[in-house]
């Protein structure tokens, strides 16, 4: 086994041992069965009409979806924040890189490791939820699979730029910054939709480069319109141009051109992170 | 006293005689370790400033000094996970942190942790991945690393849960594994009972008696005493004396001397033993070469002296490695 493998093994093995598996699981379990009961209600209630429902199911869908790519985003920055740094101050990493493997092998397999946890997480919770409005609604989006994938796409951004980061800055620094690029990344994509709406360039610019700083807003839109019934959008669009004010709604799919940027995003930090913990001194 | 003697480079007792020989043997081994001005700064500090040292292969070789000197330093810069600020070093003929040759090394850091999470079976089996050793012999390599290092009994137990000195014990014993040519060992015994340290002892010599190289990093004199073939001491970043412990404790003796039935300066024809001056009604002889004392005695009875007394003046080893670290 290469040793990118056997790193990658034990990361998702300590991912299990320390309860991380567990914990992902007892929250899955709890939050979905709550959409669940929602989902329900909203289905059979009676002062509604059912054209309010068709609308109202997948919004809330997204919306769910939407914390969960919380959930996924964060814990990946949780996940990875000690991942170099802390096992540089403790010794753990001083066994491991005496011995013949090139540090980029052990920084690679722990960023595997942990997004393969990662793709785990946002499948199964995609699959959970998807399932869910499907039997309760009968409701079911057109791309599942590309909002589990864009989904697992923000976690893996946010799993990068937080190793990255690690090769560097303590864990607890590492956690903030992590989050703080988190949360102004999906600020800055709601100002951008504000500054469409109410026709602003500067507050429609700031949404524009945000996208390409940290694409997780960028690839949530993917996700939206992958759960979006296409009915929905069309009608949507013809009615106003408000709806592309709403940080819930994706007007379009994400342009292939995008997806490539995104690509080049990814090698770019990654390769920033291995020369960065290469450099490093022990 | 000159410590320069010990600042050169070491040459095996005999090569001399057999210096064509001596330069095939270097063609095919080079030395387990050679550093040349080898040097680390980090910001306003010097860690090591200017090693120069040959460790020759199948020796245990201490690195003594106190705390700070740079051992630890030392150690870093052979096994690549620091860059040196200048100089060179080669490790098992190759540069130093080279992918391949750390197959050949084992590592036991001074501070280190395992992942708790992990069973003291399961960090082994993880190492013997890591090494690329042949699957089918991990199970045995592992079985071998525990009963060596004494953690057998709790080789299923989590590492969270181990002391300092039983972590230290497996850091041992995963430095043992893949029987490797060269171990670095720092500051093994730092949290081990005098069993464990009896244990280490005995570790090192079984190295040894295998043919490996041990270089042994510690501020314990005795232990150095106890172990190592020759020693480098090493202080504020510099070597200031290497040889055989015997040679730096004085490899040349002190004794006095209580001789009666001879003139009053008896010792005018045995200058060349030593030096000697009067001292009461006692003799101090410096300057012995090492095993001469008998002789020394014989000489004196065969002028027709009665020996009353000889007294070995005792260096103690702190005495000496204070001398050592106070010299410029
Ligand atoms: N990462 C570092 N940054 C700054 N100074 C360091 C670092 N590592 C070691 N030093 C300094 O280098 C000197 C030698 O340290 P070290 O090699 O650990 O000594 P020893 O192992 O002999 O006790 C000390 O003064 C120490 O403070
Ligand atoms: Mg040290």
């Amino acid at each position: 086994m290469s040793p990118t493998l056997v790193i990658a093994r034990l990361t998702v093995r300590e991912a299990v041992r320390r309860r991380l598996v567990a914990a992902f699981g007892v929250i899955t379990v709890l939050l979905a069965a709550l959409s669940a009961w929602g989902f329900d209600r909203l289905s059979h209630a009676r002062n509604v009409t059912s054209g309010e429902v068709h609308v109202a199911i997948p919004q809330s869908l997204i919306v769910f979806m939407f914390m969960f790519s919380f959930v996924v985003a964060l814990s990946a920055s949780a996940m990875a924040s000690p991942s170099v740094s802390t096992e540089i101050e403790s010794g753990i990493l001083l066994a491991v890189l005496t011995r013949p493997v090139r540090r980029s092998e052990v920084l690679l397999g722990k960023w595997l490791g942990l997004a393969g946890v990662l793709l785990a997480y946002s499948v199964v919770v995609s699959a959970l939820e998807v399932g869910i409005v499907d039997l309760v609604s009968g409701f079911v989006p057109p791309d599942p699979v590309g909002a589990a994938l864009y989904l697992f796409g923000e976690g893996a951004i946010l799993l990068s730029v937080t190793v990255l980061l690690s090769t560097r800055l303590s864990a607890i620094a590492t956690g903030v910054v992590a989050v703080a690029l988190f949360g102004a990344a999906w600020l800055a994509g709601v100002v951008g939709s504000l500054g469409t709406l109410f026709k602003i360039g500067t507050l429609r610019s700031v949404g524009e480069v945000a996208r390409f700083l940290l694409p997780t807003d960028g690839l949530w839109h993917g996700a939206i319109y992958a759960l979006e019934p296409r009915s929905f959008v069309a009608q949507r669009l013809s009615q106003s141009s408000a709806a592309a004010g709403n940080p819930f709604f994706a007007t379009a799919p994400l342009a292939w051109p995008y997806l490539v940027f995104v690509g080049a995003w990814f090698v770019l930090v990654m390769a920033a992170a291995l020369y960065s913990f290469e450099r490093r001194e022990l | 006293m000159s410590l320069a003697r010990w600042a050169e480079p070491a040459v095996p007792e005999g090569a001399g005689s057999v210096g064509g020989a001596q330069g095939a043997d270097a063609g095919r081994e080079s030395p387990a370790i050679h550093t040349t001005d080898l040097r680390k700064h980090y910001r306003g500090t010097t860690a090591l400033a200017g090693l120069s040292m040959t460790v020759r292969r199948g020796e245990v070789f201490g690195f003594l000094g106190p705390n700070g000197a740079g051992k630890t330093t030392a150690v870093k810069l052979l096994l690549g996970l620091v860059r040196p600020s200048g100089g060179e070093a080669m490790v098992l003929g190759a540069p130093a942190g080279d992918r391949e040759t750390r197959r050949q090394i084992g590592y036991l850091p001074e501070l280190f942790r395992f992942p708790g999470w992990l069973s003291a079976r399961e960090v082994l089996f993880l190492h013997c991945r890591l090494l690329g050793l042949a699957r089918e012999t991990h199970p045995a390599a592992v079985g071998e690393a525990l009963e060596t290092v004494g953690l057998a009994p709790r080789a299923g137990d989590k590492v969270g849960t181990f002391s300092k000195g039983m972590q230290q014990r497996l850091g041992l014993g995963v430095a043992l594994l893949g029987a490797p040519a060269l171990v670095i060992l720092d500051e093994p015994t730092s949290a081990l009972d005098p069993v464990g340290r009896h244990d280490v002892r005995r570790v090192v010599l079984d190295l040894r008696r295998r043919g490996a190289t041990v270089f042994l990093n510690t501020h314990l004199l005795e232990e150095a005493q106890q172990i190592c073939d020759r020693v480098t001491v090493i202080d504020r970043g510099r070597a200031v004396a290497t040889g055989t412990l015997a040679e730096l404790l004085g490899g040349v003796a002190s004794v006095r001397l209580r001789v009666s039935g001879l003139a009053r300066t008896w010792w005018a024809g045995l200058t060349g033993f030593g030096t000697f001056s009067a001292a009461g009604e006692w003799v101090v002889a410096e300057g012995i070469a090492p095993g001469a004392v008998p002789d020394l005695v014989a000489a004196i009875v065969a002028r027709g002296g009665r020996v009353e007394a000889v007294v070995p003046e005792h260096r103690t080893l702190e005495e000496r490695f204070l001398e050592l670290l106070a010299a410029p």
